[in-house]
């Protein structure tokens, strides 16, 4: 199971994405400052934008999707039941995984942003997929979801994942680290050694980075053990 | 200052609070009724029931800063120089005037080389940026933030807290999911399932929440 950009080129105005990399089975985690070029990533990556250059091709891949940043795209339903319908899972059992028992014919637009959002990767994370990318899945989220969203992505393991965030605080335990930087994708390695020259590094890491230390993983249980190894 | 109530909107029910001037951050779970709160205080919808006051007037939509969760709510206009400049155009500010602060507000966030860009093609965080320019731009007195640090990576983040520490504006009102940027407020108020569950300092409320994943992360990890 592959995933490969090769050589992709992408154009907008003066403003240029670039990436060569392979992703395979794993979580891979993208950072990147605001307008690096991580949705366009994702999108080119799920194929949903055409390369101008350069190829993206699947091996093995049999089943895909892509979470989009903002939930509000995802709605073709009119009520949570059909919304649920539209991923092919069982809506009582998407509403009550996602806290929404009971309200199967609400307007999904009646919801909070953060429900809104948990209840589509909700239907997701229902399916297994070979290839999930997910765009910022933590937006919105309090801390019970984002918690949510790292064991479902554990639970999806044998793919390939694809992470891009910002979030700070609560990460999933991660195989490979990526990062945009001003349209190019870098690849920083893989986890622990990957942390020391990430340059976009979650705030906690960089207060354990400037300590000298280096966490084994990116999970809060990883964070906390090394803020104890720095108060040794 | 801002005062509420007897206040009743849709589940959301606040018997009698006050929000003093400073910075406060309304925190709770996803559907508590942040959102719904902080639309309540700009004005942007009438409660059923009770009042809310800023200084002793009612609140009024448009003359304070607000910027949506959704970042495509924010927009009104293609461009960003002209989404930039909208609230100093309906303030009828002079042309001049106007240019001479729409570019100075864009190079302090960097935006300055997007001024041309049409808003869809901007990404969620330069959105979300340009959408806090928009409501900084006209120097409000009251600022409301809803959960807009999402869509922010760190550096960008500690741009858009000096941009909002030095407005000068006399209330900040925000909602985020930043426990650790809660914490840095100067009251906390905590919503659950409509209601007001705590209000106080940041210690007084956080105090509170340390078995739980609400507690700032910064605390417990470097206590």
């Amino acid at each position: 199971m592959k995933l490969s950009l090769s050589a992709v080129e992408w154009h907008a105005g003066s403003w240029k994405f670039r990436a060569d990399a392979t992703f395979t089975p794993g979580v891979h985690l993208v950072s990147g400052r605001v307008g690096s070029g991580k949705t366009t990533l994702a999108l080119l990556s799920a194929r949903l934008l055409q390369p101008d250059a350069g190829a993206v091709a699947y091996e093995d891949i049999t089943s895909r999707t892509l979470s989009f940043q903002y939930p509000e795209y995802h709605i073709t339903g009119s009520t949570l039941y059909e919304e649920a319908e539209s991923y092919g899972v069982d809506p009582f059992a998407a509403c009550a995984r996602a806290g929404l028992s009971g309200r199967d014919e609400e307007d999904p637009f009646r919801l909070s942003r953060g429900e809104l959002k948990w209840f589509q990767l909700t239907c997701l994370f229902m399916n297994r997929w070979d290839l999930l990318i997910l765009d910022e899945p933590f937006s919105a989220l309090d801390c019970r979801g984002k918690l949510a969203v790292c064991r479902s992505i554990e639970e999806n393991r044998g793919g390939i994942v694809l992470v891009s965030t910002h979030e700070q605080y609560i990460l999933p335990k991660t195989d490979c680290l990526w990062e945009m930087m001003s349209g190019e994708l870098t690849l920083r390695g893989t986890l622990p050694d990957a942390i020391s020259t990430w340059e976009s590094a979650p705030a906690p890491i960089r207060r354990l980075r400037e300590q000298g230390v280096i966490p084994a993983n990116l999970t809060r249980d990883d964070i906390l053990e090394a803020a104890c190894r720095m108060h040794e | 200052m801002i005062e509420i109530r007897d206040l009743g909107y849709r589940s959301l029910r606040i018997g009698h609070l006050v929000i003093p001037d400073g910075t406060t951050a309304l925190i709770g779970t996803n559907g508590s009724g942040k959102t719904t709160l902080l639309r309540l205080l700009a004005g942007l919808a009438p409660p059923d029931t009770g009042s809310i006051t800023v200084d002793g007037t009612r609140a009024v939509p448009g003359c304070a800063g607000f910027v949506d969760e959704y970042p495509d709510r924010n927009a009104l206009f293609s461009r960003l120089a002209d989404e930039l400049a909208a609230p100093l155009r309906f303030r009828r500010t002079p042309c001049e005037e106007l240019d001479q602060r729409v570019r100075e507000a864009a190079v302090t966030a960097g935006l300055d080389d997007l001024l041309e860009r049409t808003m869809d093609t901007l990404s969620g965080g330069e959105k979300v940026m340009a959408a806090l320019l928009s409501a900084l731009i006209s120097s409000p007195e009251t600022l409301f933030l809803d959960e807009f640090d999402s869509h922010l990576d760190y550096d960008s983040l500690v741009l858009a807290e000096d941009l909002i520490s030095s407005s000068g504006a006399r209330t900040v009102v925000r909602c985020t999911q930043n426990m650790d940027l809660a914490a840095q407020y100067g009251r906390v108020i905590v919503l659950h399932q409509g209601r007001v569950f705590r209000a106080g300092s940041p210690e007084e409320v956080f105090s509170a929440l340390e078995e739980t994943c609400c507690y700032p992360f910064s605390r417990r990890a470097f206590r």
